[in-house]
Parts: C-alpha cells; sequence; structure tokens
C-alpha cells in the first residue's frame, strides 16, 4: 500500500494494521473509508503486532491503534464463572473484537493482553455460523465481553448486525453491556425482549478515578432511559463495585440518583456484584503498577481474588438496602462468592 | 540519554559536530558521547549493526526513559523525494516483519521500509536500506517499542552508484532539526516517574527484610496501593522496635498494612 498523508491529529486510531487476508473484506473497506487520514499499514497476521514484545500497555493507552484482522479460531468461548449467566445453560461470550477503547484500571483486559490496541475481527459472518447449531435451545451470547462493543459500534456496526441476527432466531438471547451513551442501533431496530441492554455505573468520583475515557455518569443514565423509552429491556449494573472511603455515601448517592433518573418500573433488573478478578488476572494489572486496585489485601481462595468477606457482605448489605428501597429484590441480582 | 545509530561515518559526521560528541574508545567500536547524547556508527549491513548496538546496549543498559534512533540515508522508489526524511512504521525483512510503537504526532511522511542484504539497482514497493532490522533487533531487547524511531533520508533513487560521502552530509544537514524534534517527541511519550524515591526504596527493602518472603510481598503491595492511591502522601514507616518475636511481628505486620490500605 502506498505511503499516504501524514498521520491525523487525532491520535485514536492514527494506524489501521490491516491483515492482507481481510484488505478486500467489506467491513474493512467500510472502516478505511472512514479513517482517511490515518496510516495504512499491511500485515500478514495480527499477531506480529498485538503481540510484539516490549510493548508499553500504558503509554499505548493514550494512542490505541487499530488492527483488522481474520478470526481463525473459534468466536464463542463459554461464558465465565465470574458472571452471571441468567439461568441460561448454554452461555457463551462472542469475541469479535481483542482490547477496549475504554480503560478501565479494573478491568481484566490489561492483564490480559500484551497490547492496549485494538484487534477488530471483522468475519462476523463466521461467529453467526458458528452460533446457529446451538440455537434449537435457548442461548445466551454476551456480546461486549472483551470489549464495549457499543463503544466502537459506529466503526464496527457488529452490534446492530447481531440485533439483526438475533431477531431471526428466537431462542438467541442476547446480553450487551456498555459504559457507553449509545443507543443509536436501539433507535433503528425492533426492540427484542430477547436482548437486555445492560448498563454499567459507578459513582462519578469512581468513574473519574478508574473508569477512564468512558462516559460520565449522567450522559450513561440518559442514554439507558433512552433505552427503556424505547422499549428494550435494560439491566443497570452497579458491578462492579470498588471500595473507598466514603463507600456507602458515593453508591448510595448512586443508586438515588439512578432511580431519580430511570423510573424503577422502567428497569427490567438491578444487578449488584463488588469487584473480584482471577488471582492471574490479577497478578497482570500488578505488573503495570497503574493503580491502586491490584494492590488491595485481597482474600484469594481458588484462584479468585474478592474483598474479604466481611467488607463483601457489608458492601452487598449497604447496596441491597438502598436498592430496595425502591425495587423489589427478586429483580435484583447480586454476585458474591460461593464459599 | 539518547541513542542515535548511524551505519557511516558520513551519516554521523553532521551529528558529531552539532551535538558536540567526543569519541569514546571504550568498545571496539566506533562510539562518540556527549552529556546526554551516545552515536554509534555500526558499518553497513544488518549483522555489524545488531552486533554492535547489541554490545553498546550491552556495556551501557539504557534506563527507562532512555530514546533510540536510527537515522541514515536510504534508496527509494521515484515517487520519494531525493533529501526527504522519512518515519518508518514497519521494516521488512523477508519474511519478518517488525513495527516500532508511533505513538506521537509529527510532520514526516510515514512509510515501511525493506532491509535488504546489498545494494539494489532496481526499485521494491518501498524505499530500502542495510541496517534497520539488525537495529531494531538488538534495540527491542532493550527499549519499550514506543521509545525508537526509524528515520531515513531518501538518498537516490536505487542508483546507488550516486551516493556520495559529501552527498550523505549534504543530505544529513537540512535535518537536525527533525531529529531534535522526534527526539523531544520520544521523550514526552509516556514519561515513567519512578513511585519510590531511592530513600523510601532502601526503607522498604528493610521493612521487608524483618518479614518472610510471602510477607515481604504483601507489605510491598500495601506500599504500592498507598502511594498509587495517593501519590502525594510519605510513606508512614511505623516508629517502632522490632519485635523478636514471630507472632509479634506478623501482629505488627497486619497493623502497618491495615494502615496502608485503609
Amino acid at each position: 500500500m502506498n505511503p499516504s498523508l501524514p498521520p491525523s491529529l487525532s491520535k485514536l486510531f492514527s494506524h489501521l494494521y490491516v491483515e492482507q487476508k481481510v484488505a478486500n473484506h467489506p467491513h474493512t473497506l467500510k472502516i478505511m473509508e472512514k479513517f482517511e487520514r490515518s496510516q495504512i499499514i499491511l500485515i500478514h497476521h495480527y499477531k506480529e503486532v498485538f503481540n510484539r514484545s516490549n510493548q508499553s500497555f500504558s503509554a499505548q493507552s493514550d494512542s490505541k491503534k487499530l488492527i483488522l484482522a481474520h478470526k481463525e479460531g473459534k468466536f464463542l468461548h463459554e461464558g465465565s464463572q465470574y458472571s452471571d449467566g441468567f439461568d441460561i445453560e448454554q452461555f457463551f461470550y462472542a469475541s469479535s473484537v481483542m482490547g477496549c477503547l475504554y480503560d478501565c484500571d479494573y478491568c481484566y483486559l490489561q492483564g490480559l493482553y500484551p497490547s492496549a490496541n485494538t484487534v477488530l475481527f471483522v468475519n462476523l459472518e463466521d461467529a453467526f455460523a458458528e452460533v446457529l447449531p446451538y440455537l434449537g435451545d435457548k442461548t445466551l451470547v454476551a456480546t461486549s465481553y472483551d470489549t464495549d462493543s457499543l463503544a466502537i459500534e459506529s466503526l464496527t456496526g457488529q452490534t446492530r448486525l447481531w440485533l439483526e441476527f438475533a431477531a431471526e432466531h428466537p431462542n438467541l438471547h442476547l446480553e450487551i453491556r456498555t459504559k457507553s451513551a449509545n443507543v443509536k442501533p436501539f433507535k433503528s431496530v425492533t426492540p427484542n425482549d430477547k436482548v437486555t441492554l445492560a448498563w454499567t455505573l459507578s459513582p462519578q468520583r469512581i468513574i473519574d478515578q478508574y473508569e477512564h475515557a468512558t462516559l460520565s455518569l449522567e450522559k450513561r443514565l440518559k442514554a439507558a432511559k433512552e433505552a427503556c423509552e424505547l422499549g428494550w429491556k435494560v439491566r443497570i449494573c452497579i458491578d462492579p463495585v470498588i471500595y473507598t472511603d466514603e463507600f456507602e455515601l458515593l453508591y448510595g448517592e448512586l443508586i438515588d440518583t439512578l432511580f431519580k433518573t430511570i423510573p424503577p418500573e422502567l428497569l427490567h433488573q438491578l444487578t449488584l456484584g463488588s469487584f473480584r478478578l482471577s488471582q492471574s488476572h490479577l497478578r497482570s494489572l500488578k505488573k503495570l503498577r497503574r493503580s491502586d486496585i491490584a494492590f488491595y489485601p485481597y482474600d484469594v481462595r481458588d484462584d479468585m481474588a474478592t474483598y474479604p468477606e466481611k467488607l463483601e457482605s457489608h458492601i452487598l448489605e449497604v447496596l441491597l438496602k438502598n436498592a430496595t428501597r425502591y425495587l423489589s429484590q427478586t429483580r435484583i441480582r447480586t454476585w458474591q462468592r460461593q464459599s | 540519554m539518547n541513542y542515535i545509530i548511524t551505519a557511516l561515518d558520513a551519516e554521523a559526521r553532521v551529528l558529531i559536530e552539532y551535538y558536540r560528541l567526543k569519541r569514546d574508545t571504550t568498545l571496539p567500536y566506533t562510539v562518540y558521547k556527549g552529556e546526554d547524547t551516545l552515536l554509534l556508527v555500526t558499518g553497513m549491513g544488518k549483522t555489524n549493526a545488531m552486533m554492535a548496538l547489541s554490545a553498546v546496549l550491552g556495556y551501557r543498559l539504557p534506563g527507562r526513559n532512555d530514546t533510540l534512533i536510527n537515522i541514515g540515508i536510504c534508496g527509494a522508489p521515484s515517487e520519494y523525494d531525493l533529501g526527504e526524511a522519512l518515519l518508518i512504521h514497519q521494516l521488512i525483512d523477508e519474511n519478518r516483519r517488525y513495527y516500532p510503537d508511533i505513538l506521537y504526532t509529527h510532520t514526516l511522511r510515514e512509510t515501511s521500509l525493506i532491509c535488504v542484504n546489498s545494494p539494489i539497482e532496481s526499485p521494491l514497493s518501498f524505499p530500502v536500506d542495510m541496517e534497520s532490522t539488525g537495529v531494531f533487533q538488538a534495540a527491542s531487547k532493550f527499549f519499550k517499542l514506543h521509545r525508537m524511531a526509524f528515520v531515513k533520508i531518501v538518498s537516490d533513487h536505487c542508483q546507488p552508484n550516486t551516493v556520495t560521502k559529501e552527498g550523505v552530509v549534504a543530505l544529513m544537514k537540512p535535518h537536525l532539526g527533525t531529529l531534535d524534534s522526534l527526539l523531544s517527541s520520544l521523550q514526552n511519550v509516556a514519561q515513567e516517574q519512578p513511585l519510590f524515591s531511592e530513600q523510601e526504596l532502601e526503607e522498604i527493602t528493610l521493612w521487608k527484610s524483618y518479614f518472610t518472603v510471602a510477607q515481604g510481598i504483601q507489605l510491598e503491595d500495601a506500599f504500592y496501593y498507598f502511594r498509587l492511591k495517593d501519590s502525594a502522601r510519605p510513606l508512614p514507616f511505623p516508629k517502632t522496635d522490632i519485635p523478636v518475636s514471630k507472632r509479634e511481628r506478623s501482629v505488627l505486620l497486619e497493623s502497618f498494612i491495615a494502615t496502608l490500605t485503609v
């Protein structure tokens, strides 16, 4: 590919690394059109950029690059024990993006990948083919496990494709979780009660401190409310809760603000859960030395790090006490270590 | 320290004058040094580049905020102007490809670069040089990928016989400003500041020595928690004698960790 203009002053995606194999894929061409001023670099395989040694995750976080690739292995993976499968036996997450535009200090992605760049697998048609054999039974697919898919929806259009696919398959349940304020894809598609949109909320102080580059609480709430009003099933996730000074006050206010903004009857569910992480991911977070969250003296058992049992129970008690003032307990799901 | 790597004496000549460097004969390689600059002339070819740079970096280990620039001439297809400075975003060596991280804004044209084994006389799809992948392979063991840059100045349109020593010197001269601004960009990207001062590190090491290895790791984590939570607070080392009994030491550790992680 010929060299082009100098990179745009905007740092995000100033460079697009494109696998030769997908250089002519329709999604690739669409995306490249949107980044006319970016450097386009043809590569053999995404790993030659994404898996390089001696990358700096924190330095790259301020200037993320985009890698467009072809997924060779499985798109679908079994849901993890750290997440709620909502009692649906066939629970998967789909991994069509690696890396996230957002930069949350507590996110396992920081420990998972050697790079802060984003890999987008453009051959989503293969993911749909992989889901099809399961759709004789109820199947839940979480589409935003390894990324906040709505944050890059304007680039990928993948959420809209999942919604269209779900509309054709009644046994397919989707969970789309986000910290964005993007409701655009939900305006042009008929609401589907098998699709749950989940907004993760935190007190603004926690957002400022730990959820870098994410949308403000106000904007997330506004978006969640709009989705409710459009007729979509919306779950609010106050999860992960980060224990901090004035925890009671901060999270109490958050719950009050939530229900002042969104009437309880419009919400499908509320999920509450405190921070937890696998020990191996925690070790990787520690190596980055970016945030105090990695260094709290957690209770580590069975490869899972959680707040000590007493504190974890206290966190849930406080949240439940506040939340049940607005919502019946049957509509509140909680995550707690099963000891 | 800024490490500047060239292949040829002619490429180095203006840099030696500009940065007021003095010859350093410690190693059997052509090295010039200044207050905060080290210039290495590797000789031609990937192997020479890799050997010389490995020796220099092994002799003087770079610090975490040090930077490296490989600057020199290249042959290029005719769409590149003679004398134009290019910033390289992909180095190609047969089937291997290497990628420095360009995390800063700049005004240079970016391109891929093919690293060849000997001068070529018919143009390839990208500019060509003979050292860059050797430099990258050696440097990437020591430098983070965003702390190195590869700058090539077009000397010819794949007519290597037209390149003279005087011509190389003349090609390098106008790009001293480019080099300065690139060095400053590299230095400014994500400067890593140590979390603890030397004195604090000494105290931390001392405190860890009072406990078992596992307890020492817990204590170190608590120090990190304390500092990352609020970098302005001084570490609150307890002013107390260290108990002799293991049990009492464990109690002291528990209370110290509790203080640090409140």
